[in-house]
């Protein structure tokens, strides 16, 4: 029973880590039907931005985890409305289908390229603000550092889901989602909604990067294996839906936990693949996404 | 095609063949060739092993070099890929027209690459990698003459050293196997197993990881269920450091014993604390415990000088070291720079080398191209962010020859 737990815990905490950066594909993917194929990158640049003030690789520390919080929040944003810019506004505006598929990608390679120049491509230690010894939950062993990811994972979508129900803004952001043209029409700048929610996805995956470092490594090479983990439990969970990145998250964590232990760590990553391709077979807008027609 | 050259090209052209021409009469020097990864999970090994290559080239240049002429280095990073290594192997031989070269750190860089150094004649010196198979890729009679010699520990010793620390000295006998998904992970693993075969123990679990993993509760617990005493690993210094957190967090602490990359730098700074006491095969361990070794710590240390003045890997940058020592000393007794002549001056030193990790006699022959026997490591163990001796009579008596 407990070593069920411990996996369970284990599939959990791994899970949240690929939601938390899963929920960075909707908020764009809501807005203009985009996807930034550089959340992986994004959240590596979040880390290392935080490292850079928390930690000693570019002589700090310059202040402690909580402060640096807000400003890599801060550069997320900023990181995000470059890419929104740079990437995929030429590709919205010409109406190219897939333009911003390979702009993103471009670009994500280019942060990655630009972050192996300033940090190096080594792995390093990101200092935990947190104790580092393990806390004993319903007999199994969780590290406090995993479940702040927890926390502040639910934490943020709550705050984003507030912001989007009770704010004159966040109800743009939602108009815009079900309807752009229509919202276009009632005056509300999409334009400028469609950036913001680049700059609110860049800053979840700088959150999530910071959340997440000190349980991972941290380095340029982090959000390659981590971003595409992330993807697959966007389309799982259904790419419109908050609850659905969440459940996906969890599902795949533990679907990798309990499969490397019950049947072979060789095998770990297939059942989380297979439902991939399951829920694109039957269900192809994900668990819990909405079905949407498109008309042509 | 036609490309149009502006006037004032021909002249400078003309000057500038004329000053090649010029620097050709007054004594070329010897170019030697340096591929490793110096970018990369891998690069703390590639770095110290070209440091310590550099530091033994600028010693030798600063004695006279070697025939009269300096050796001039022509480094090449090959990123850990295959693909990279072929491409840079090819440049060095055929556009920089290297005479020898030193290097390769990762076993299937090596293998992959070194085909090209054999067909052209060309004598390598695997300075770091430890796959068994690489000096045994060119044997007789398929190939009359093998142009691979190596400066490292073999994956078949480390394997038997790490199975004789476990089983032999600490009656171990429930182990548990972890290694990644790579050529040099399954490798080791097989290698490993043998190991344990020919002590007539069959470990009671065999997990693989992959480059990345953050978590490793899986493997972990699987190893734990089985009842296994201790740990073997064999990877590279990330996820080695993903283990050793991982048996922290389930607060099951039982003794972790691999390969020599549990001396790596990324492991033990990213493992911190739980480091502390995994033991790994060494060729060489930074302490000044005889005057060459003395002399080459300092050296080194005041040369690149390395963050608290740890090198970032003490066995490639000493075994990188010696390396060139041997190829120098196989030069000047073949008397020219050519790829044969260097190859049997190499497998018949007739002067014995003075090195950092042994002394160099007759370390090579013609069918033997190992220069480390199974008695030259000793068992490392990592203290507090340093690796010592884990036995203090091999820290009083550190240095063995063949």
């Amino acid at each position: 029973m407990d070593i069920l737990m411990q996996l369970l815990m284990s599939g959990i905490a791994l899970g949240m880590i690929y939601a938390v950066i899963a929920f960075g594909y909707q908020s764009t993917f809501a807005t203009s039907g985009t996807l930034n194929f550089g959340q992986g990158e994004a959240l590596m640049l979040g880390a290392m931005v935080g490292l850079s003030f928390n930690g000693d690789v570019l002589g700090g520390p310059y202040t402690n985890y909580w402060l640096m919080i807000p400003l890599v929040l801060l550069f997320g944003a900023l990181q995000g409305m470059v890419v929104e810019f740079v990437g995929v506004r030429p590709a919205i505006k010409s109406k190219s289908e897939f333009g911003w598929i390979m702009s993103t990608i471009a670009l994500g390679i280019i942060f990655r390229n630009v972050a192996e120049n300033i940090w190096g491509r080594d792995d390093m230690p990101f200092p935990s603000p947190l104790p580092t010894a393990p806390i004993h939950i319903f007999g199994a062993n969780v590290l406090p550092m995993e479940l702040m990811v927890v926390v502040g994972a639910l934490l943020m979508m709550l705050l984003v889901e507030l912001f989007n129900r009770r704010s004159i803004y966040g109800k743009a952001v939602v108009a815009t989602s079900s309807d752009r043209d229509a919202a276009g029409l009632m005056g509300i700048n999409t334009g400028l909604v469609i950036t913001f929610s680049y700059a609110l996805s860049s800053m979840s995956a700088a959150f999530a990067g910071v959340l997440i470092a000190p349980i991972t490594l941290t380095g340029a090479s982090m959000g390659a294996v981590l971003g595409l983990k992330a993807f697959a439990v966007a389309i799982i969970g259904g790419l419109t839906s908050g609850l659905g990145v969440i459940v996906g998250g969890i599902l795949l964590g533990i679907a990798e936990t309990t499969t490397g232990f019950y049947l072979s760590t060789g095998y770990k990553d297939v059942p989380g693949l297979v439902l991939l391709l399951l829920v694109l077979a039957i269900k192809p807008s994900g668990l819990f996404g909405k079905t949407t027609i498109k008309k042509v | 095609m036609h490309f149009a050259i502006p006037k004032w090209a021909a002249p400078v052209l003309g000057v500038s063949l004329v000053a090649v021409a010029l620097g050709a009469m007054a004594a070329e020097p010897i170019k030697i060739g340096v591929s490793g990864p110096f970018t990369g999970g891998s690069s703390p090994m590639g770095l110290s092993m070209r440091d310590g290559v550099r530091l033994a080239t600028e010693e030798i240049n600063k004695a006279g070099g070697v025939l009269g002429r300096k050796i001039q280095l022509i480094e090449r990073d090959d990123e850990a890929k295959n693909e990279r290594g072929v491409q840079v192997t090819q440049e060095l031989i055929s556009r920089e027209k290297v005479v020898a070269d030193v290097g390769f750190i990762n076993t299937g860089v090596a293998l992959a690459s070194q085909r090209f150094y054999e067909e052209a004649k060309i004598p390598v010196i695997n300075n770091v990698a430890t796959g068994s198979l690489i000096t045994k890729q060119f044997l007789p009679p398929e190939y009359k003459d093998n142009y691979v010699f190596r400066t490292s520990a073999n994956d078949g010793i480390q394997s038997h050293m790490i199975v004789e620390e476990a089983i032999i000295k600490r009656k171990f006998t429930k182990v548990a196997i972890l290694a990644d998904s790579t050529n040099y992970g399954q490798l080791g693993r097989e290698d490993l197993e043998k190991a344990l075969a020919a002590r007539g123990i069959k470990p009671v679990a065999v997990e693989k990881f992959n480059i990345k993993d953050t978590d490793m509760t899986a493997q972990l617990l699987r190893a734990k269920e089985a009842g296994a005493q201790a740990i073997l690993t064999y990877g590279i210094g990330p996820e080695l450091a993903q283990i050793a957190n991982g048996m922290a967090k389930l607060g099951w602490k039982v003794p972790m014993i691999g390969s020599w990359t549990l001396s790596m730098a990324n492991f033990i700074d990213n493992a911190g604390a739980n480091s502390n006491g995994a033991r790994m095969p060494q060729t060489f361990i930074q302490e000044p415990n005889t005057p060459k070794r003395k002399a080459f710590i300092d050296a080194y240390v005041k040369a690149y000088h390395p963050a608290n003045g740890r090198i970032p890997s003490p066995v490639s940058a000493a075994q990188g070291y010696d390396s060139m020592y041997l190829l120098a000393a196989a030069i000047k007794q073949a008397g020219t720079t050519d790829g044969p002549a260097i190859r049997a001056a190499l497998e018949d030193l007739k002067q014995p080398v003075e090195g950092v990790v042994t002394n160099y006699n007759k370390p090579y022959s013609h069918d033997n191209h190992e220069a480390i026997t199974a008695n030259i490591p000793v068992m490392g163990e990592v203290k507090d962010g340093h690796v010592v001796y884990a036995y203090e009579e091999d820290r009083k008596n550190p240095f063995h020859t063949r």
